[in-house]
């Protein structure tokens, strides 16, 4: 009966989402009530929506808890420990590209600054040749070598290629034909 | 200008848009072109196990818009390519189904019955021309009801729907997605809610931005193409990785099965497969008219209804040709059919149209709906010729899918050799890169990783992630149209009991629910 024990969680967590949701956030976060008066006019103000949905949520999670508490309908695949360890590897394979990719750049170009290079900000330097694809070719690889490593378990120099592989082939769709696209993090530097 | 006068300028405007290049002079429009590589890139996509139409939509589309730009003219080279994945990779699926016993796509699973144990019986040959033959039949009448009834839905809905109705039908379609989809009703309504809720995060008419939390990156919503491709592409992604984590086991080497006697399809074997292809075609085309209710099941019952019909010597199971046929002709007819409830009334009933609607809000210029259709005396309606542009688009790719598609289609099984954790790798490289380019922040990134985690989280907790996608979408048209309708009612709070068709919508919404909450186990 675990995986009722899951709908049944899963039906209290949203069930306490929509309560707190309707209780505390969109009160305090929206700044029109669910009718508005406005020159005379009565209009939907912007809460209605967003609370007809926490509504709607509270009464599906309240039939989906009795469904299942009276009508068990087991499912196979629910999440478990193994779940947990996956998403945790996973979570270190994201996390360590997306601050590579973000990061390598900007402190590649200072640290060239720091050593006397006075080459410019990596602002100035995102467009050009090789600053531009530091992040992306670091991150990129990361995330695809981290995510194949933790499927397969092992590190595999197959693995690398197929990573270094993606990123210059990525790399090259997007970014080389393309004067006007910019590789991650480079528009938002 | 009449509804023919628009049919011609679709046609033109494919036929003479800007040529990519001439063959012995005769100049070939660059839509043209765009039709083909999308529907060869979608038998690809469709014969790799693990990828998808869907999949190679959302990583090209960026690329795509990139290139056509977010002028009207992108609007059919873009279309048509996605309309030529769309098709491609319906034929591309039973490909390693037939050859491998491993479905390219989730609705070959069925296909796998009959043609594999052809492949063995060394008919690969015959299974693959009879699955192609069943394919593109039963998606060419799929797509002469979508040509010949979307424009007629449309305007009727147009004439005799206002705000309360277009509201109520909203809601009654996103009861029937969560009804139908999934094996819990509940479970998608909570999905669809959810969808709704993310959407409405950000918006709305007042200077400062609902539920955002007086955060920057919030106040601008959550960008569509993150939440559909996060929870479409990535949490598929992450879901496939990690069942592939839990039983990785060493590849069974596969070996190609070597064909032998008359592999050919002939008009003696059309005659015999033709009832079957008619049958699952009608039943594909029926389900797919309705939003939400997959390819899956339409294979599903065309296999069992041409099961009860078969009268053979071999039963289906055995490796007999009606069985492909009956399955690829009812998942290929879906196809064409669930574009009828996008271009009659705006509502994307599974994820193909998904990504049309997604095209169409990205460049501009276009809005799937009964709109499209209205005729503007002495003035030409433009959305009304990309409409028809679309249609001449899907003809096209019909055409090609009859004269090579079984070609390409047979030339794709060494697709299945390809490691998926490692394509799946890629992929999660892939899909935040394409969806950078669009939006230009890391915050774009961040969002669609947040909506993959979801995604994933939907997947493990067997909640459809079709209701939510669709809602999302769907949420501020909704809200949109329920604005309307109170202010053009006076401000009355009954607005969606005003009217006996709005009524009617909303009984039959509830009554869907109470139906399939009280009789789904059953069904299913």
């Amino acid at each position: 009966m675990q995986q009722d024990r899951w709908t049944l969680a899963l039906a209290a967590l949203f069930v306490l989402a929509a309560v707190l949701t309707l209780a505390v956030w969109i009160p305090n976060d929206i700044e029109t009530g669910l009718i508005e008066r406005f020159r005379r006019e009565v209009m939907i103000g912007d809460a209605l929506a967003p609370t007809g949905a926490a509504v709607g949520v509270l009464i599906a999670a309240l039939a989906l808890g009795a469904t299942s508490w009276f009508r068990p309908d087991p499912f196979d695949d629910t999440p478990d420990r193994q779940s947990i360890a996956f998403l945790l590897r996973m979570a270190v394979v994201l996390v360590l590209g997306l601050v590579l990719m973000v990061f390598t750049g900007p402190v590649v170009v200072e640290s060239i600054n720091g050593l006397g290079g006075e080459i410019g900000t990596y602002r100035q330097l995102r467009d050009t040749v090789p600053y531009k694809y530091l992040g992306f070719a670091a991150g990129g690889f990361v995330l695809v070598f981290g995510a194949i490593r933790v499927v397969e378990n092992r590190f595999s120099m197959a693995a690398a290629g197929v990573a270094i592989g993606a990123v210059v082939v990525l790399g090259f769709i997007y970014d080389v034909p393309f004067d006007n696209l910019l590789l991650p993090p480079n528009g938002d530097q | 200008m009449g509804v023919l006068d628009h049919v011609w300028l679709g046609v033109l405007a494919v036929f003479t848009a800007e040529p990519a290049f001439s063959i012995f002079g005769l100049p070939i429009s660059i839509t043209l072109v765009m039709v083909f590589s999308g529907f060869v890139g979608g038998i690809v996509v469709g014969a790799t196990p693990g990828l998808g139409g869907p999949f190679a939509m959302a990583v090209s589309l960026p690329i795509l818009i990139s290139v056509f730009g977010f002028t009207p003219d992108a609007l059919l080279p873009v279309l048509g390519f996605l309309v030529g994945i769309m098709k491609g990779s319906t034929i591309g699926g039973a490909v390693p189904a037939i050859l491998f016993n491993t479905p390219g796509t989730p609705d070959s699973v069925l296909t796998t019955f009959d043609g594999y144990p052809m492949t063995r019986n060394g008919q690969s040959g015959k299974a693959l021309r009879v699955a192609h033959f069943s394919s593109v039949t039963g998606d060419t009448f799929s797509d002469i009801v979508l040509i010949t009834s979307a424009p007629f839905l449309a305007i009727m809905v147009e004439r005799f729907l206002d705000f309360p109705e277009k509201a109520a039908l909203i809601i009654l379609s996103l009861a029937f997605i969560s009804a139908v989809v999934g094996r819990s009703v509940w479970k998608g309504i909570l999905g669809a809610l959810l969808g709704l809720f993310f959407a409405y995060v950000g918006t709305g008419e007042d200077g400062y931005p609902r539920l955002s939390m007086g955060s920057e990156e919030l106040g601008n919503g959550f960008p569509l193409v993150s939440a559909v491709v996060g929870v479409l592409i990535l949490g598929e992604v992450f879901k496939s990785m990690e069942d592939m984590w839990r039983e990785m086991r060493e590849r069974s080497e596969i070996t190609m099965i070597e064909e032998k006697g008359d592999n050919k399809l002939r008009l003696a074997d059309v005659r015999r497969i033709l009832p079957f292809v008619g049958l699952s075609a009608v039943i594909g085309t029926a389900i797919g008219a309705l939003p939400g209710i997959g390819s899956v099941l339409a294979a599903t019952l065309g296999y069992a209804s041409g099961k009860k019909m078969y009268k053979g010597d071999k039963s289906f199971g055995e490796g007999v040709p009606e069985g492909v046929a009956a399955t690829e002709a009812a998942n290929s007819s879906v196809a064409g059919a669930n574009l009828i409830p996008v271009l009659s009334l705006g509502i994307p009933g599974n994820v193909s149209a998904v990504f049309i609607i997604l095209a169409a809000e990205s460049i501009g210029g276009f809005n799937p709906g009964p709109t499209v259709f209205r005729v503007i005396p002495d003035q030409i309606n433009p959305e009304m010729v990309i409409v028809f542009g679309l249609f001449t688009t899907m003809i096209c790719a019909n055409i090609l899918n009859w004269t090579l598609g079984g070609i390409f289609m047979r030339a794709t099984g060494v697709m299945v050799k390809v490691p998926k954790q490692r394509l799946l790798a890629v992929v999660l490289l892939l899909t935040p890169t394409a969806i950078y380019v669009q939006n230009t922040d890391m915050f774009a990134i961040y969002f669609t990783l947040f909506f993959g985690f979801i995604g994933y989280l939907m997947r493990k907790l067997d909640i459809s992630v079709l209701p939510f996608v669709i809602a999302f979408i769907l949420a501020n048209r909704l809200e949109e149209a329920m604005r309307q309708a109170f202010s053009a009612t006076g401000g009355n709070p009954w607005f969606l009991f005003d009217s006996p068709i709005s009524i009617a919508f909303i009984a039959l919404a509830v009554i869907v629910v109470v139906f399939f909450a009280r009789n789904k186990k059953a069904l299913g």
